[in-house]
């Protein structure tokens, strides 16, 4: 069987700039941040009290029911709704004509940790009989992507992938294989995360992971800059619905943008540090250029992992000038977590959104905070305001803990 | 209607996800009439007893049928607490 032709055919997303693409294209180009004082929990024990929080009323459209959301985990809500966006941004309709040709692939870092946190309460100050009954389906990772395919009779391929902080781009990169080989013609992926949680935010600290920039919030997520002082975790969920050329063809969608290009490596090196030689990402964005059979310079924007931790930003610097060596000067580069935070296990998908929508915009997004570049971090990471720029071909960086790592190529439609 | 009778409703049309509350009367059999299934039980179960503080054994719910059944036996179990 010939290769099949991978295009995005719909995009949903919500994070804490807004709810749907739109709001959130509106706050990434104009370079507005979404961080904010956490308002989940109380925060007064903890180093880290900000974060980038979803605002609560994040189903404007009523995608999903009321009673439906009672039953699920924050990070289901979040991808339920997203998905709805999506489904509807592509036309598609449903339950499909051929079900088992219709899959779902949605990555999660760590699913419904919160609900584990409230049942754990509960077992331990209430006792086992009281826990609810459903804490074990919000709490999987699985349950995600299975909600989805019984809301749209999606009876295909179905899978989460766990891959902490690369789970949405791993996700993505296996529903384009998927597809491109034959083995579905429409996939619904991406990725999804809620762990703004107690657990959460205190074992980041305990890491020194997160910063501490509490009375500045939305100049605390700093990536490539002097001052920066580690990561701010966001949440939200980003979905994206590929669909073979001929599917697409058929019924006459839209085409927002194509994957051609998927790499995934591993650093095989420490359980939280990325190998600084930057070595396995280095691999990871050669191996997508490869799968999708272009040179470096035909990138025209790279949407960097860029977490604003020290050891991140200068590894992905390294990584990008080994693949474009004196060229990695002329390429634009932005990291949207500037913005949004990191969504870890949404954030590979959500970045491929924005990469999807540079790439239909021309406008390449910036990287906010970035008053005093690190001198080891001195390419051009778009500073502060976004650029016009056409670009045809975008490529997204993720990295995760455990040096999971993974990059994706995108082409103008 | 009485005030349990009233709650119980809610908490039943708060579970049950294709049924509303209007269609849910006190002789509805909450099986074979609202259509509930195993987990929809369960989670009906957890609800009663934190709105209502008490314990509903396996036992004792397989005598519940209808929406007053379950009013019943709850003010049956407030008394004797």
């Amino acid at each position: 069987m010939t290769a099949q032709r991978v295009f995005v055919t719909g995009i949903g997303m919500i994070t804490c700039l807004g709810s749907g693409v739109a709001a959130n294209w509106e706050a990434i180009t104009a370079g507005r941040s979404g961080i904010g004082p956490i308002t989940l929990f109380d925060t007064a024990k903890f180093a880290t009290k900000i974060a980038g929080e979803v605002d609560g009323a994040f189903d404007p459209h009523g995608y999903v029911n009321p009673k439906e959301m009672r039953r699920m985990d924050r990070y289901q809500q979040f991808a339920l709704v997203s998905a709805g966006e999506a489904m509807a941004h592509a036309g598609l309709e449903w339950p499909p004509v051929n079900p088992y040709r219709c899959g779902v692939v949605v990555g999660s870092g760590m699913g419904g940790l919160a609900s584990i946190e409230e049942g754990f309460d509960v077992v331990r100050n209430k006792g086992p009989r009281h826990v609810h009954p459903l804490t074990l389906t919000k709490a999987v990772i699985n349950l995600g992507p299975a909600m989805l395919s019984i809301k749209y009779g999606f009876k295909g391929p179905n899978f989460g992938v766990v891959n902490a902080c690369t789970s949405g781009a791993s996700a993505v990169g296996e529903a384009y294989r998927m597809v491109r080989e034959g083995r579905a013609d429409v996939m619904i992926t991406g990725g999804t995360e809620a762990v703004i949680t107690e657990l959460s935010i205190a074992a980041f600290n305990s890491l020194r992971a997160l910063s501490t920039r509490n009375d500045e919030p939305t100049r605390a997520s700093r990536p490539f800059d002097r001052d920066r002082d580690g990561f701010v975790i966001g949440e939200g969920a980003g979905i994206l619905i590929l669909e073979s050329g001929e599917h697409a063809q058929r019924r006459g969608a839209t085409l927002l943008a194509e994957i051609v290009g998927y790499g995934a490596t591993d650093d095989a090196y420490h359980v939280v540090m990325p190998d600084a030689n930057g070595e396995a990402p280095y691999w990871a964005m050669r191996l997508a250029l490869e799968d999708a059979g272009i040179e470096p310079e035909a990138i025209g924007y790279i949407n960097a992992h860029g977490t604003s931790t020290d050891l991140n930003d200068k590894m992905e610097t390294l990584a990008i000038k080994k693949l474009f060596g004196a060229k990695s000067y002329r390429v634009s580069i932005s990291s949207t977590k500037s913005m949004t935070g990191h969504l870890i296990g949404a954030a590979g998908a959500i970045e491929a959104i924005y990469s999807v929508m540079a790439i239909r915009n021309g406008i390449v997004p910036p990287t906010i905070n970035l008053e005093n570049p690190d001198p080891d971090c001195d390419l051009d990471y778009t500073p502060n305001k976004a650029v016009s720029k056409q670009v045809e071909y975008a490529i997204s960086n993720s990295f995760a803990f455990g040096g999971q790592n993974a990059a994706l190529v995108f082409r103008r439609a | 209607m009485d005030e349990v009778e009233k709650r119980v409703i809610d908490l039943i049309a708060e579970v049950l996800v294709d049924v509303n509350k209007e269609n849910i009367q006190l002789d509805s059999k909450i099986v074979e009439d609202l259509g509930a299934e195993s987990l929809d039980i369960y989670d009906m179960i957890a609800l009663l007893e934190d709105e209502f503080h008490l314990e509903i054994t396996d036992e004792e719910v397989e005598k519940i049928q209808t929406v007053k059944d379950v009013a019943d036996f709850i003010r049956v179990a407030k008394q004797a607490s």
